[in-house]
């Protein structure tokens, strides 16, 4: 802590959110009041500028909407009737509840689901873990979102930190592949435009013309849920005309010859009329990515949320393998850097609490499981949700909310606000915000590690994460010693802070400088797989997968530590196009013709956000993007309310007619809270359960509708 | 959505605001500096570099204020992109008290 003026306290923090660049704040205090956070303009990543999103976030702690004490429900299921009731009563009716439901249904009954709310080490994806572990519960398979690419990362290069963001300053040929930068990893375009001011070309691969695509020196238009495809056409240009690396994939590379069979299965042609591109523009794309060195991919995590979406990650991820790019800084690939930090995810989530033979749950399978329509012994019989609001944010909204209103559910529910989700709960929980509570931000885009010190004095009686369950497990009558450590201690456990790369980071230099960055090797000089060392089980680029042989897996982070009752289907070894299960269904062939993709929105995070005043004037009301030629036959006009529909369910937006969008394609936004919308609905009541083929992850994108004019 | 470099700029063009600027979606001609709307995402950085305070954000433009949405738009359609910092205008010290700042 430090004071520029007599009255103003600056502490410093990191931003809370699901999103790569975990930018560094100065939280600035007066009068033990937040009055204002800014981005530290020391920080490489941050550069004194947070983003739209984050633009009031110091007055979103004072919002008169928040949760501040615990409550109960005092009217029907969702009716959002609640009265305030003491931290004694609400842990004592859990205790009561569960007590009961576990000698009836035993603890498998009670299923925890939680996601990215926070980000922290301690609040955060894991912060329930060890307690409901402990506690023996349904394990929840948290896979809202890059549990596929995970999946197929760690099967084609294990779990290595790959390209540094940074180092894309360095780079000559820059491909953004399903990835939005200027919406959701805006403070790594900086160096893209670094890296073009020196002359790199930069492409962006996506089906939509955004606002990052519009930036591009070319911008290629492909089909959703068919970039597998794309990426092994690439790969048959590029062994075909012999512009690949020998010497690199000789060495460093297993499979050569099966991923050779593989690519010559898609030649250009094939490839152009999968996935919609024209075949000069694939033979130009692969011949310019094999023939300029220093050629970087950044990955979003768009290309999994379709069936085939973890073997498309693998393909791509190939790609700098054969050609090459990771001997030269500012060449490979970027996935998600986050292998690179040490945690002690055995301490964080406690599997080795887990039961033997304790089943698992696919948190996007919540309407199924709650509804009957997955069979279950015992039912899921008690719900707690944290960090996480799965009406607004999972597929298939209406089954969940189907599933939510059961009498016989008794549902706890630790939020920030009274959320879509949050309605249908027994009891409310009210937790802190970030300038109120202490954590190491956990982070997915860069290589510093951030400590959040609180600022200011939680209102009400909010609690951070960490202490909720702290609460929980006293009131369990858990006894270990892992509830008696405090947030300090608990950091302290929850890193490797002997590991090489932490060199020089300690928990009193974090204190005073806030953030750090590991000793993995500088921007522009980073190139870790340069001669190979890849963190595969052969320690080479796999492009036959070893792996494949257990089946398809979730990544244990995703699902509590669990290593146990993992998927297991079957998994070729070399990645292929596995086609999406609507969108390239043949016109006539379905009874919805338009695809829909939800990317995230501009001005929320997710649905955070999306309640405030300032943000929905950013953000607009719910709307769709829709082409001419798709508009014109059923009246729709630009600003026309229109009805987005199909068997799953519907909602309304607004319509904006542009050719941002393809024929046949239109496009919206997840993000927007379905009771603030028109039709108290949103994307998500028409999006399908499926999973990627890879992971468990969602499949969003691929998702057929109709649309009419209301 | 977008924000827009007002009257005060005319005569500094401190452009702090571009070196703050992820996108680089300034525009400068000899006297002053433009937004990009097309480009512009909203974040805001460039508010708080500008010493004369020459930065809004489009709703909270004032009504008497609203003609430079239009003449921003149009500008950066003439003028090259700045992407880096210029040494201020001469007299932009003196203008920068004038203004009050």
């Amino acid at each position: 802590m430090s004071t520029h003026s007599s009255e103003t306290l600056v502490v410093r923090g990191a931003c809370p959110q699901d999103c790569p660049d975990t930018c560094a704040f100065l939280y600035h205090v007066e009068d033990g009041k937040l009055v204002e956070v800014t981005g530290d303009p020391d920080h490489p990543m941050t550069r004194g500028g947070l983003c739209v999103k984050l633009k009031n976030f110091a007055e979103h702690h004072y919002n008169p909407d928040r949760l501040l004490y615990p409550m109960k429900r005092v009217g029907p299921k969702g009716s959002g009737m609640f009265e305030r009731i003491t931290w004694d009563e609400a842990l004592a009716t859990i205790k009561s509840k569960w007590t009961d439901i576990i000698a009836q249904y035993g603890t498998q009954a009670i299923m925890p689901h939680a996601y990215l709310g926070h980000q922290g080490t301690l609040n955060g994806l894991t912060a329930g873990d060890a307690f409901f572990n402990r506690l023996g519960s349904t394990v929840a398979e948290k896979t809202y979102c890059e549990s596929g690419s995970s999946t197929a990362w760690i099967m084609t290069v294990g779990p290595t930190g790959g390209m540094d963001v940074e180092s894309l300053a360095v780079s000559k040929y820059i491909i953004v592949w399903g990835m939005n930068m200027l919406n959701t990893n805006l403070h790594g375009w900086p160096f893209v435009l670094k890296a073009k001011a020196a002359g790199a070309k930069v492409v962006v691969i996506d089906p939509v013309r955004t606002r990052t695509a519009k930036q591009a020196d070319w911008h290629i238009r492909i089909k959703p849920g068919t970039d597998a495809a794309l990426a092994l056409g690439m790969m048959n240009v590029i062994i075909s005309e012999n512009l690949y690396d020998h010497d690199y994939v000789e060495k460093y590379t297993l499979g050569f010859d099966q991923l050779k069979a593989r690519a010559a299965e898609f030649p250009p042609e094939r490839v152009s009329d999968i996935t919609g591109i024209p075949v000069v523009d694939i033979l130009t794309l692969a011949r310019e990515y094999a023939g300029t060195q220093r050629s970087a991919i950044r990955q979003g995590v768009a290309v999994e949320r379709c069936p085939g979406g973890g073997d498309a990650v693998r393909a791509i991820t190939c790609l700098p393998a054969l050609t090459g790019a990771w001997r030269y800084p500012g060449g490979g690939t970027i996935e998600m850097p986050i292998w690179e930090f040490p945690f002690k995810f055995d301490f964080m989530c406690r599997p080795d609490w887990i039961p033997p033979g304790t089943r698992v749950i696919n948190e996007l399978d919540l309407g199924a499981a709650l509804t009957g329509a997955m069979p279950l012994d015992p039912p899921i019989k008690s719900l707690f949700v944290y960090n996480s609001n799965p009406v607004s944010q999972a597929p298939g909204a209406s089954t969940i909310v189907e599933g939510l209103l059961r009498e016989d559910l008794f549902m706890v529910c630790s939020e920030l606000f009274i959320t879509d989700t949050a309605k249908y709960a027994d009891i409310l929980l009210p937790a802190t915000m970030q300038a109120e509570q202490l954590d190491i931000m956990v982070t997915w885009g860069h290589l510093y590690m951030h400590l959040n010190q609180p600022a200011i004095a939680p209102p009400g009686e909010c609690v951070p994460n960490v202490e909720l369950f702290r609460r929980l497990a006293k009131t369990m009558g858990f006894s270990d010693e892992h509830w008696d450590l405090d947030d300090w201690e608990m950091l302290r456990r929850s890193y490797d802070w002997d590991a090489p790369q932490m060199k020089g980071i300690t928990l009193e230099a974090l204190k005073d400088k806030g953030w750090m960055r590991l000793d993995v090797g500088l921007p522009g000089e980073r190139a870790p797989h340069a001669t190979g060392d890849f963190k595969t089980p052969s320690g080479k680029c796999e492009f036959a997968s070893s792996l494949a042989g257990g089946g398809n897996f979730v990544v244990p982070v995703w699902r509590s530590g669990y290593e146990a009752m993992q998927p297991g289907t079957p998994v070729d070894p070399v990645p292929n196009y596995i086609p999406p299960a609507e969108t390239t269904v043949p016109e006539g062939a379905s009874a919805f013709p338009i695809s829909l993709v939800s990317p995230k929105p501009h001005a929320f995070l997710n649905t955070q956000y999306a309640n405030e005043p300032t943000q929905q004037r950013r953000q607009g009301e719910q709307i769709i993007v829709i082409h001419p030629v798709d508009a014109g036959p059923r009246s729709i006009e630009h600003g026309s309310y229109v009805r987005v529909f199909n068997e799953r369910g519907a909602f309304e937006a607004r319509a904006e007619v542009s050719e941002d969008v393809a024929p046949g394609l239109m496009m919206t936004n997840v993000g927007h809270w379905p009771g603030l919308n028109r039709s108290g609905t949103a994307v998500n009541s028409t999006t399908s359960t499926r999973h990627c083929n890879l992971g468990q992850a969602g499949t969003y994108s691929d998702n057929r509708v109709d649309v009419q004019r209301v | 959505m977008t924000h827009v470099v007002t009257g005060n700029c005319r005569g500094c063009r401190y452009t702090d605001c571009v070196a703050s600027c992820p996108v680089s979606c300034f525009h400068a001609n000899e006297v002053r500096v433009y937004i990009n709307p097309a480009v512009c995402i909203d974040c805001s950085a460039c508010i708080p570099a500008c010493p004369v305070g020459a930065i809004v954000e489009e709703f909270d433009l004032p009504e008497a204020e609203r003609h430079w949405l239009d003449i921003n738009a149009r500008e950066v359609e003439r003028n090259p992109v700045l992407s880096s910092r210029m040494a201020p205008l001469p007299g932009a010290d003196a203008r920068r008290r004038e203004l009050g700042f």
